[in-house]
């Protein structure tokens, strides 16, 4: 699903003529099979969001290169990476990321709109979605009128609206209380046994890295573990 | 994204801030219109003097002034005008050199006089109000203000008009002229004495009025061949009043005429005659040479005002280009957001892109309604304003304003360019936005 070799980051600081280097990540190669649920954890700085921003295609990397279902994504142009991020990969983000002036529901249809699915469909598949959250009674509702656990959900709901095989979610649970988290994982793991979808999920938090079956591990920009979180 | 939602999108943030949305709609209207109307009466103007000009009878004459050398027009180069292709007829005219005295039962006038081609004439569109040509030497037609121009012969002429310079109706010749038998009287000079004589005319019809209100025909149309018996009177050319030893030579023949016109079939001939005619060094000038000039000034003027009203549009659009600034920085979040779950740049250039153009249009929109009532306001109100201020009448048909399809067009396409091209900064920095940034809230 995920390939990635020998990738390296860094930003430049500074203004012009006193620019500083730093370099976040150095020469991470590691891969992510299909239906895996792979955690990144770390310590606050190590580049566990620069990775998964590089891999979203925000930022693009210094070297190496990112192989997504065979499609060397770090290649791709701008245009090109918003169409590969619509049809392949949904987004989860520890503050939601809901657009304040819609509503669940067109929060939700989104995407939809933006793949140019007809309105009748958009319709059917929204309310689907609605349901899977167990949202249905809250789709006239703004973001504003949700609490975090909801918006959440919208939030999940949104990023599977269009099916995609691949979820990237940096801390979801970061906003959350513990009994929330709890539903969140469970979801997470129903989705992915059910429907196969492969999640790489960012966390400090060990009851979130305990869902992975596969876990790695960075410290200063270096990958130094790849494993089963224990 | 379909073109439908975009549209929906764009209308939902349009509602997003309705007051600055319509200020900016305002100020683009204001300049349409303000461009539709200023060129307008450019427009009006054109419309209302080329429609003038082509209501004239004068609109495919070509007078021949004479040739490049200087030399008159005679019978000869009549003949040859009248051969030229696309020519209907050829007038000439001479005019006698002074001012005889036309009188009856006691009534006088002083006429001009002219001998004409009546057969030619006619054939320019000359038409007669009553009675026949003349066909006799001593038959004469008169025009149709010669018989208002009559006056009594005896008394005080400080009173024979009225307030409005009219003859006074007691003191008209009233009676059918047409029939009746006037005495001309013309003088003569040997360089010490002037001596008169009388010569019999007889009317045998009258011209039509002519086509306008202020055009005024007291002539008398008289035969060549009476002309002929006043300079053989006179001893002078054109039976002017001078000593003949001041002259070389009076033979008719070598007279060129005071005036011909040469008038084509229709209005596409005149420019070919007027051509054919400078090709064999004739002197002519048409009311088409006039025109021509004329649309040049005018196209000049129209493109002058409409380059004046664009400048409106363009203030306006200093509006647009703020208005959709600010939509971009206020949107900011919701693009970033929007770009990361996957939408192109290209699709949000369009949604600002079509935004602005959609604030152009319907400015324009309501630039071109308000235009049209303007106009129509004008076209009636100026007239009335002008009436009341000056105490005179407007010519019927003059119109201040108008607003040809073209106009609008034209007003169209300025106007969405204007606005597409102060939309496109804002719309590029929408694509710009940085999607980590936006969504930490940091624009
Ligand atoms: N846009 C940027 N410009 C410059 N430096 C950056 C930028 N983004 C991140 N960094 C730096 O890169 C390093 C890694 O940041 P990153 O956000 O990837 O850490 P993280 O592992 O996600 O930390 P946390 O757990 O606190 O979220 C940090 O030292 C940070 O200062
Ligand atoms: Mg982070």
């Amino acid at each position: 699903m995920i390939d990635i070799n020998q990738l390296s980051h860094h930003f430049t600081l500074g203004k012009k003529g006193d620019l500083t280097s730093l370099s976040v990540l150095e020469n991470i190669s590691f891969h992510v099979r299909a239906g895996e649920i792979v955690t990144i954890v770390g310590r606050s700085g190590s580049g566990k969001s620069t990775l998964l921003n590089l891999i979203s295609g925000f930022i693009r990397p210094t070297q190496g290169e990112i192989i997504i279902q065979d499609q060397k994504v770090s290649e791709f142009d701008e245009s090109e990476f918003a169409a590969f991020r619509l049809q392949h990969m949904g987004f989860i983000f520890q503050n939601f990321q809901l657009i304040p002036s819609m509503t669940a529901f067109q929060n939700i249809e989104l995407p939809l709109i933006l793949k140019g699915i007809s309105e009748q469909a958009r319709k059917k598949m929204t309310i689907e979605m609605l349901k899977k959250v167990g949202l249905e009674n809250f789709s006239g509702h703004y973001p504003s009128e949700l609490s975090g656990g909801q918006q959440q959900r919208v939030s999940i709901a949104r990023a599977l609206v269009l099916e995609p095989p691949l979820i990237l979610a940096d801390e979801p649970t970061g906003s959350l209380d513990s009994e929330t988290e709890e539903d969140l994982l469970r979801f997470i793991q129903e989705l992915n046994k059910e429907m196969g979808i492969t999640f790489l999920i960012i966390t400090h938090d060990d009851e979130v890295a305990g869902i992975g079956h596969r876990t790695i591990t960075l410290a200063d920009g270096k990958m130094v573990e790849s494993g089963v979180f224990s | 994204m379909k073109i439908k939602d975009q549209f929906r999108f764009i209308l939902q943030n349009m509602k997003k801030n309705k007051i600055r949305v319509f200020m900016t709609v305002l100020a683009t209207a204001m300049g349409c219109a303000f461009l539709i109307v200023l060129a307008s009466v450019a427009f009006g103007l054109h419309d209302s003097i080329v429609s003038d000009m082509l209501e004239n009878r004068t609109i495919n004459e070509i007078e021949v002034v004479g040739s490049e050398e200087g030399q008159g027009i005679t019978d000869q180069d009549i003949a040859k005008f009248e051969e030229l292709e696309g020519v209907r007829a050829v007038t000439r005219q001479k005019f006698v050199q002074q001012d005889a005295v036309y009188s009856i039962d006691g009534f006088e006038a002083n006429a001009p006089t002219v001998a004409a081609h009546f057969p030619s004439e006619i054939a320019s569109g000359v038409e007669l109000a009553e009675g026949r040509l003349p066909e006799a030497p001593n038959e004469v037609v008169v025009g149709h203000h010669f018989i208002p121009s009559l006056t009594p012969a005896e008394g005080n002429p400080d009173e024979f008009y009225n307030e409005e310079g009219l003859i006074k109706e007691e003191l008209q010749f009233d009676g059918d002229v047409i029939g009746q038998t006037f005495t001309m009287e013309i003088a003569k000079t040997d360089g010490d004495q002037e001596t008169t004589q009388e010569f019999d005319v007889k009317i045998v019809g009258v011209m039509k009025a002519p086509g306008r209100e202020w055009e005024w025909d007291q002539y008398v149309y008289i035969t060549d061949d009476l002309l002929g018996e006043l300079e053989a009177f006179t001893g002078t050319p054109g039976a002017a009043l001078m000593d003949p030893s001041t002259f070389e030579d009076v033979s008719a023949e070598e007279v060129p005429y005071d005036q011909v016109t040469v008038i084509a079939s229709d209005l596409e001939s005149v420019k070919n005659v007027s051509e054919q005619l400078e090709d064999q060094q004739y002197m002519s000038y048409s009311i088409v040479n006039e025109m021509e000039q004329m649309n040049t000034l005018f196209t000049i003027a129209k493109a002058g005002l409409i380059f004046i009203g664009t400048i409106a549009i363009l203030i306006a659009s200093i509006g647009i280009y703020n208005t959709m600034t600010m939509a971009v920085t206020e949107r900011a979040p919701d693009i970033g957001i929007m770009k990361a779950i996957g939408a192109s740049p290209k699709v949000i250039k369009r949604i600002f892109l079509l935004e602005s153009s959609y604030i152009g249009l319907i400015g324009a929109a309501i630039g071109i309604a308000a235009a049209y009532v303007i106009s129509i306001l004008v076209n009636f109100g100026l007239p009335l304003i002008l009436e009341a201020a000056f105490n005179e009448e407007m010519p019927a048909g003059l119109q201040f304003s108008s607003i040809p399809p073209l106009l609008i067009v034209i007003a169209v396409v300025i106007c969405l360019l204007v606005t597409i091209l102060s939309g496109l900064r804002p719309a590029k920095r929408a694509t710009e936005i940085d999607v980590l940034k936006a969504m930490r809230r940091e624009i």
